[in-house]
């Protein structure tokens, strides 16, 4: 059996909940290393979080960020990430 | 966009909003729980198992009548390693040790028996800020510009709450004290998730399956969830170990995982975060934070559930003895909140030894961790483990007050370990009154 990231989300735009601060952010890419579902890419000298519609909304990315330079939100209500089974 | 005025708003319903909503109603308050899912327990990722050494003090009880996947009475544990695999196998008592639950079953539940007590709930709902004002915290605005005034918010809005964020008491956190876990569930049918399961949770270690913590396998009842992780340090991810993914998939290609998940597929999967360290302050004026949202869980025994239920209802119960004295200062609701947390036997025994784990925990190599896991599975579980460390360092030391604090707390906690029989009892009678 190979491990299948089966998730589904709710229909319904998320509106932009994660973003990159780009005067903090220093490329290290620890936001891309600890994300599971490549949300964030670099782009330059900094990473963005181009596949925002993959997130599963962990919060890793913000938590390891040693610079602050994740600003993390939530989607909009009723939007986002949808769990069978919890 | 409007103003609404309530006595109390819970922000959150996974297992610490509803208990609280629920208790506030039910003492007479108007209470609004606010939800950011379609269902409540559609954005939860977790264990899924009920402790009954929590569930039967008198304020859990209630939760026995929920929807319920499985009734666990044993555990297995296995050692595994390229020479050899130990299982260990354990019956404690004759009561039940776990219920294993869906959370988007669950808390679905738990919300409609708020709305039962007479709580309003309002599901997918976003908060975006906090109202504060001199200080005290007095609303939250939400994704669409509405505005919920409360003489106190309980904050239980889990692990990364933006409340308890915005109100500066969850502190910027570093990776090495926070857990990723990600769970996988696979799909068998419920005649074979008994036939090779049974009643019966299973933890693992074994090579490159986990880093710092434990794999397991809880069945539900037509499914098993299968959890594993680590430790977020520079370490998680080494080598062949890229991402949470290739601990899981190690971890079901062992042949005596491999065959039992024969024939099955992957239902769902999730991810989820825990930080294992205690937030130094759970109250503001105006505020508690309950549950995961204010540190009330411990990731290596994974025990987070029990802690948000008992904590949401004591969040209640201070709130409503603030209104009563109308005082909302962080000394009043720390004092009427911390004192029932600091007198609940429960919670005191995980918290004893969740203490005493972690520091060794973040500081040994991983060989000691194994060797530590292994005697806790071989001597009896975690918190004889504990005891028995502490007593053994005081005699190696000579200090004579770990051994005092050792005994003090083997006292304190016979109440929990006195837990047995009469559990199924209490279960039964939940069951049959549902």
């Amino acid at each position: 059996m190979k491990v299948e990231m089966k998730v589904d989300y709710y229909p319904g735009e998320t509106g932009e909940f994660i973003k990159v601060d780009e005067e903090k952010c220093t490329g290290c890419g620890d936001c891309a290393k600890f994300c599971t579902r490549n949300v964030w890419v670099k782009d330059g000298e900094i990473y963005r979080p181009k596949n925002l519609k993959e997130c599963a909304e962990c919060g890793a990315c913000w938590n390891i960020c040693e610079f602050d330079a994740v600003i993390f939100g939530e989607p909009k209500g009723g939007t986002g990430i949808r769990f069978e089974y919890g | 966009m409007g103003n609404y005025q309530y006595d109390i708003i819970v922000v959150g319903a996974g297992c610490a909003g509803p208990a609280a909503a629920k208790k506030a109603a039910e003492l007479g308050l108007k209470v609004l729980l606010l939800e950011k899912s379609q269902k409540p327990g559609e954005k939860n990722v977790s264990g899924t198992c009920l402790n009954m050494a929590a569930l039967v003090d008198p304020d859990l009880q209630y939760l026995m009548k929920g929807p319920i996947e499985r009734e666990i009475t044993e555990m297995h544990s296995f050692m595994i390693s390229p020479e050899r695999t130990t299982m260990f196998r354990e019956i404690p008592g004759e009561g039940l040790i776990l219920l294993s639950v869906r959370r988007d079953e669950f808390d679905a539940w738990h919300t409609e028996q708020a709305k039962k007590a007479g709580a309003e709930v309002k599901l997918s709902t976003t908060i975006v800020d906090i109202i504060e004002e001199d200080g005290t915290v007095k609303g939250v605005i939400t994704d669409s510009g509405d505005k919920y005034f409360g003489k106190v918010i309980i904050d239980a809005a889990g692990v990364n709450s933006i409340v308890g964020r915005k109100a500066g008491l969850i502190p910027k956190r570093k990776g090495t004290n926070m857990i990723l876990y990600t769970i996988l569930n696979v799909w068998l049918g419920e005649e074979k998730v008994t036939e090779r399961f049974g009643n019966s949770i299973y933890y693992f270690l074994a090579p490159n399956c986990q880093y710092k913590t434990w794999p397991w396998i809880f069945p539900k009842k037509e499914v098993v969830t299968i959890g594993t992780g680590g430790y977020m340090d520079e370490n998680l991810f080494n080598g062949d170990i890229k991402s949470v993914n290739d601990y899981m998939q190690n971890l079901i290609d062992l042949p005596i995982i491999k065959e039992k998940l024969e024939g099955g597929r992957v239902e769902a999967w999730g991810l989820h975060l825990e930080f294992d360290q205690s937030i130094e302050k759970r109250t503001k004026a105006g505020l508690i934070l309950t549950g995961e949202a204010g540190g009330f869980v411990i990731p290596f025994l994974g025990e987070g559930m029990p802690e948000a239920f008992f904590t949401g209802i004591y969040a209640a119960e201070a709130a409503a003895k603030a209104i009563e004295a109308n005082d909302f200062s962080e000394e009043f609701l720390e004092e009427h909140f911390m004192g029932r947390y600091n007198e609940n036997v429960f919670l005191q025994s995980f918290r004893y030894v969740a203490d005493m784990n972690k520091q060794s925990i973040l500081s040994m190599p991983d060989e000691e961790i194994i060797a530590m896991m292994q005697n806790i599975c071989i001597g009896g579980g975690f918190i004889s483990s504990a005891i028995h460390r502490n007593w053994m360092k005081g005699a190696d030391e000579d200090d004579m007050s770990l051994v005092q604090d050792a005994k003090d707390f083997y006292e304190f906690i016979q109440p929990y370990r006195q837990v047995g029989s009469e559990s199924l009892e209490i279960y039964k009678k939940m069951r049959a009154e549902k």
